[in-house]
C-alpha cells in the first residue's frame, strides 16, 4: 500500500477560547475523492484550511507525500515550526478553490491562470500561455481567455478559479464549499467540471453541501460534527446506512 | 461691460503665462504628494516604530489650512532647513504637503479594502509575500484609489489659487495684477474664475470617466 | 538650523498677543458658522432640483452644483467681493460695496452648497423607495413623508461624509484674511509685519489651526460614529 498523499495527523485548531478543531486524523490516497459534509461550524472549512496552511494549527500535523507541512527537521534532532517561506513552496502542491472564487479582477481570466506558473514556478511567457490554455480548455472555457473576470458568471468565474488552480499541477485539489456562492442553475456547471476531474484521477477534498455529489462521486464521506470526525465511510454506507442519529437528521435534512 | 476684448482677449498672453505657472506648480506638487503619500502610507503600515510618528505627521498635513501651511512653509522652513529658496519651490512644497497627507489616508484604505481572500488565493498557488503585494495588493489600490487621486489633483488646483500670496506669478497672480492695472475688476475676475472652474471641471471628469471604467471593467469600487 | 528651531517653537510671542489671536479664530469660527449654514440650506435645495421629476430643475441643480463644486474658494470670495457688488451696482444704479465678511460668508457659503448638495443627493437616493411608499400607503403627504421620513435618514446617513466638508470649510475659512477680515491668519500677517520675527507666529498659528482641527475632527467623528451606531443597531 502506496504512502497516502495526504495525511492529517491530530490536528487541533483553536481560535482564542474557542476549539474548532479537537484531533482529526485521516488519510487520501492518490486519486481517490473525499469528501467532507457537517453542519456549519463544524469545522470542514477549518479543517481544509489547516491542510494548506491558511490557518496554522494549534497542534497535529499534516503530511505531503510524507514530508511534514507544519514542521521541519532541525540539525540537533528536534522538530522546528516550518518558515513560511518553506510552506510557500510547498503549497503549490496543494490546489484550493475557494467559495468566493477570490479571482484577481486587474488581471484577465487567462493572466489569473498563468500568474503562478510564470512566477513562482519560472514558466516563460509562451509556456505559461500554453499551459494556461489548456487549462482553461479542461473547464470548457477557452473562449473567454481575455476577458476580466468581472465580465463572467459566477459559474464560470469558479471555473476559471478551478483552472488557477490546476496550473500549478498540484498533487490534490482541495475545494471549500466550490458552489455554496452560487445561484442554483450555476451550481451545475462546475459540478461537472468537478465531476470530470473526479473521473481524471484527480485527488481530491471536497467540503459540500451538495449532498448528491458527495454520494456519486466521493470514494469516502467524511462526516465532522463539533471539530471531530463523526462518522466517515464509502457513499453506500453514510447515505444508505447511517450508524449515528446526527447523521441520520443531517441526511434527511440536506438530501434532496 | 463690453471690455472683454481690452481687458481679457488682449491680456493673453500675461494670461497664459500664468495658466503655465499654474499647471507647472500643479504638476509638481501632484507628482511629490503622490509620491510622498505612498512613502507615508507604507512606512504607517509596515514600519511598526516609526509608525506614531507618520500618524502624527500625516493628521498634521491634513489638519492645517493650505494658507497656513504656504505662508509657514516659504517663511519658517527656509529659516529651519535652509530651503525652499525660491517662492515658487515654497509653493509647490506646500501643495504636496496638503495633499500627501491624504493620499496617505486614501492608499492606506485602498490596501486595507483588498478582500483578504485575494491574497489567501495568491499565497495558496505559492506565492511569496513580496510577490503578493507587488502583484495583487498594489495593482489593486493603485485602481482602486484612482479616482481619490484624480481628485486630490482637482484640490491641488484650487489651494494653486493661493499662491499667487507668495508672489508666484500663476493665472490668479497674473488676472490681479491686471486688475491692478486697469481697476476693472468684472470681466478678468470672471473670465479667470471660469478658465478654473472649466479646467476643474475637465480633471474631475476625467476622475468620473476612471471611476466607471473601473466599475464595468474590474468590478473595483472607488476607494 | 537649532538657533532658528529655537526661535520658531519660542511660542512666547504667541502667546503676548494671544488675546488678538484669540479674537481672530473667532472670527474664523464666525464665518464658518454662517458660511456653513448658508451652504447646508442652498446644498439642500440644489440636491433637490437634481432628484426632481422635472428635466429642467435637475440641469439647474447640475448646473449649480457643477460650477460652485469646481471653482477655487479664493477666486470665489475675490469674486463676491469685488465683481458683485458691482454687478448689482449696475442693476440698482448706485455704488454698493459688500463688507468682506459678508463676501467671504458668500463665497464659501455657494463653493460649499455645490458640496453638501452632492452629499444630500447622495443620502436622498440611498434611502430605500420601499420607505417613502410606505408612507404614501399610510396616506402621508409628500411634505410630511419628506420632513419625518427621508430628512432625519439622510442627515444620519450622511454625517461621516459632511463631517469632512465641514472640516474643509473650516479650513478653507483662513482664506479670508486676504480680503482684511480680521481672522487669525490676518492678525498673525499683521502682527509679523509689525514684529518682524515670522518663525514663531506662523509656526504657532499652525499649531493652533492643528490643535483646534484635530480636537473638533476627534470630537466630530466620534459623536458622528456613535450616533450612526444608535440608528443602525
Amino acid at each position: 500500500m502506496t504512502a497516502p498523499t495526504i495525511r492529517v495527523v491530530e490536528l487541533h485548531k483553536r481560535f482564542g477560547p474557542l476549539e474548532v478543531l479537537k484531533g482529526v486524523s485521516f488519510d487520501v490516497h492518490r486519486g481517490k475523492v473525499v469528501s467532507m459534509i457537517g453542519a456549519s461550524g463544524s469545522g470542514k472549512s477549518t479543517l481544509l484550511r489547516c491542510i494548506n496552511h491558511l490557518e496554522t494549527p494549534t497542534a497535529g500535523d499534516v503530511l505531503i507525500d510524507g514530508e511534514s507541512l507544519c514542521y521541519r527537521a532541525s540539525p540537533d534532532g528536534k522538530r522546528k515550526l516550518r518558515p513560511l517561506s518553506e510552506i510557500n513552496r510547498m503549497r503549490r502542491d496543494l490546489g484550493i478553490v475557494f467559495q468566493q472564487f477570490n479571482l484577481w479582477p486587474h488581471m484577465t481570466v487567462v493572466g489569473n491562470v498563468i500568474e503562478a506558473p510564470q512566477r513562482v514556478r519560472g514558466l516563460s511567457r509562451k509556456e505559461a500561455m500554453e499551459l494556461g490554455a489548456a487549462c482553461l480548455a479542461r473547464v470548457h472555457l477557452a473562449e473567454k481567455a481575455t476577458q476580466y473576470p468581472a465580465r463572467l458568471s459566477g459559474g464560470q468565474q469558479q471555473r476559471v478559479a478551478i483552472a488557477r488552480a490546476l496550473a500549478m499541477q498540484p498533487k490534490v485539489m482541495l475545494f471549500d464549499e466550490p458552489t455554496s456562492s452560487l445561484d442554483p442553475e450555476l451550481t451545475e456547471e462546475v459540478l461537472g467540471v468537478m465531476r470530470e476531474l473526479a473521473a481524471d484521477g484527480t485527488t481530491m477534498i471536497v467540503v459540500t453541501h451538495e449532498m448528491g455529489f458527495a454520494r456519486d462521486v466521493s470514494d469516502r464521506v467524511m462526516f465532522l460534527h463539533n471539530g471531530l470526525i463523526e462518522e466517515e465511510g464509502p457513499p453506500q454506507d453514510i447515505f444508505g446506512a447511517p450508524k449515528s442519529e446526527r447523521l441520520r437528521q443531517f441526511i434527511s435534512k440536506h438530501l434532496r | 461691460m463690453g471690455n472683454w476684448q481690452r481687458l481679457v482677449w488682449n491680456q493673453r498672453d500675461a494670461l497664459m503665462a500664468g495658466i503655465v505657472v499654474t499647471v507647472e506648480v500643479c504638476a509638481i506638487a501632484f507628482a511629490i504628494a503622490v509620491l510622498v503619500g505612498l512613502l507615508l502610507c507604507l512606512v504607517r503600515m509596515y514600519v511598526r516604530p516609526l509608525r506614531p510618528i507618520v500618524i502624527v505627521v500625516i493628521e498634521f498635513f491634513r489638519a492645517t489650512p493650505i494658507l497656513v501651511q504656504l505662508l509657514w512653509v516659504n517663511y519658517v522652513w527656509p529659516a529651519l532647513f535652509g530651503w525652499p529658496d525660491s517662492f515658487f519651490a515654497a509653493a509647490w512644497v506646500a501643495l504636496a504637503v496638503q495633499s500627501s497627507g491624504y493620499l496617505a489616508e486614501t492608499f492606506r484604505g485602498a490596501i486595507e479594502a483588498i478582500p483578504k481572500g485575494q491574497r489567501e488565493a495568491a499565497y495558496s498557488v505559492g506565492m511569496s509575500p513580496v510577490l503578493v503585494f507587488w502583484r495583487i495588493v498594489m495593482p489593486q489600490a493603485a485602481l482602486s484609489s484612482a479616482p481619490s487621486i484624480v481628485n486630490q489633483f482637482t484640490v491641488i488646483v484650487k489651494s494653486s489659487t493661493l499662491v499667487s500670496v507668495i508672489t508666484v506669478p500663476d493665472l490668479m497672480f497674473q488676472s490681479q495684477k491686471i486688475v491692478n492695472i486697469w481697476y476693472e475688476p468684472i470681466e478678468i475676475l470672471t473670465a479667470t474664475a471660469a478658465l478654473y472652474i472649466v479646467l476643474i471641471f475637465l480633471v474631475s471628469a476625467a476622475g468620473k470617466h476612471i471611476s466607471d471604467v473601473l466599475r464595468r471593467r474590474y468590478a473595483i469600487a472607488a476607494t | 538650523m537649532s538657533e532658528s528651531l529655537h526661535q520658531a517653537l519660542d511660542l512666547s510671542l504667541f502667546w503676548e498677543y494671544r488675546h488678538v489671536l484669540l479674537g481672530g479664530l473667532a472670527v474664523n469660527f464666525y464665518v464658518f458658522a454662517a458660511a456653513a449654514v448658508l451652504a447646508l440650506g442652498i446644498g439642500l435645495g440644489a440636491a433637490l432640483l437634481r432628484v426632481n421629476r422635472l428635466p429642467v430643475f435637475r440641469w439647474l441643480g447640475t448646473l449649480h452644483v457643477e460650477v460652485f463644486r469646481n471653482a477655487p474658494e479664493y477666486i470665489m470670495v475675490v469674486w463676491v467681493h469685488f465683481v458683485l457688488p458691482l454687478l448689482l451696482g449696475y442693476i440698482i444704479h448706485s455704488r454698493l460695496e459688500f463688507n468682506p465678511f459678508v463676501s467671504s460668508v458668500i463665497g464659501l457659503g455657494f463653493v460649499y452648497s455645490g458640496y453638501f448638495a452632492e452629499t444630500f443627493r447622495a443620502g436622498i437616493e440611498a434611502i430605500p423607495i420601499a420607505h417613502i411608499e410606505a408612507g404614501r400607503s399610510l396616506g402621508m403627504p409628500e411634505r410630511l413623508i419628506f420632513r419625518r421620513i427621508v430628512l432625519p435618514q439622510v442627515v444620519r446617513r450622511m454625517l461621516p461624509e459632511s463631517v469632512n466638508q465641514f472640516i474643509s470649510l473650516f479650513k478653507a475659512t483662513t482664506i479670508v484674511s486676504l480680503i482684511a477680515v480680521p481672522d487669525l491668519m490676518y492678525d498673525v500677517t499683521m502682527i509679523t509685519q509689525q514684529e518682524m520675527r515670522p518663525l514663531p507666529l506662523y509656526t504657532g498659528a499652525a499649531l493652533t489651526y492643528f490643535a483646534v482641527i484635530l480636537a473638533a475632527s476627534s470630537v466630530l467623528r466620534a459623536l458622528s460614529e456613535r450616533w450612526r451606531a444608535r440608528i443602525y443597531a
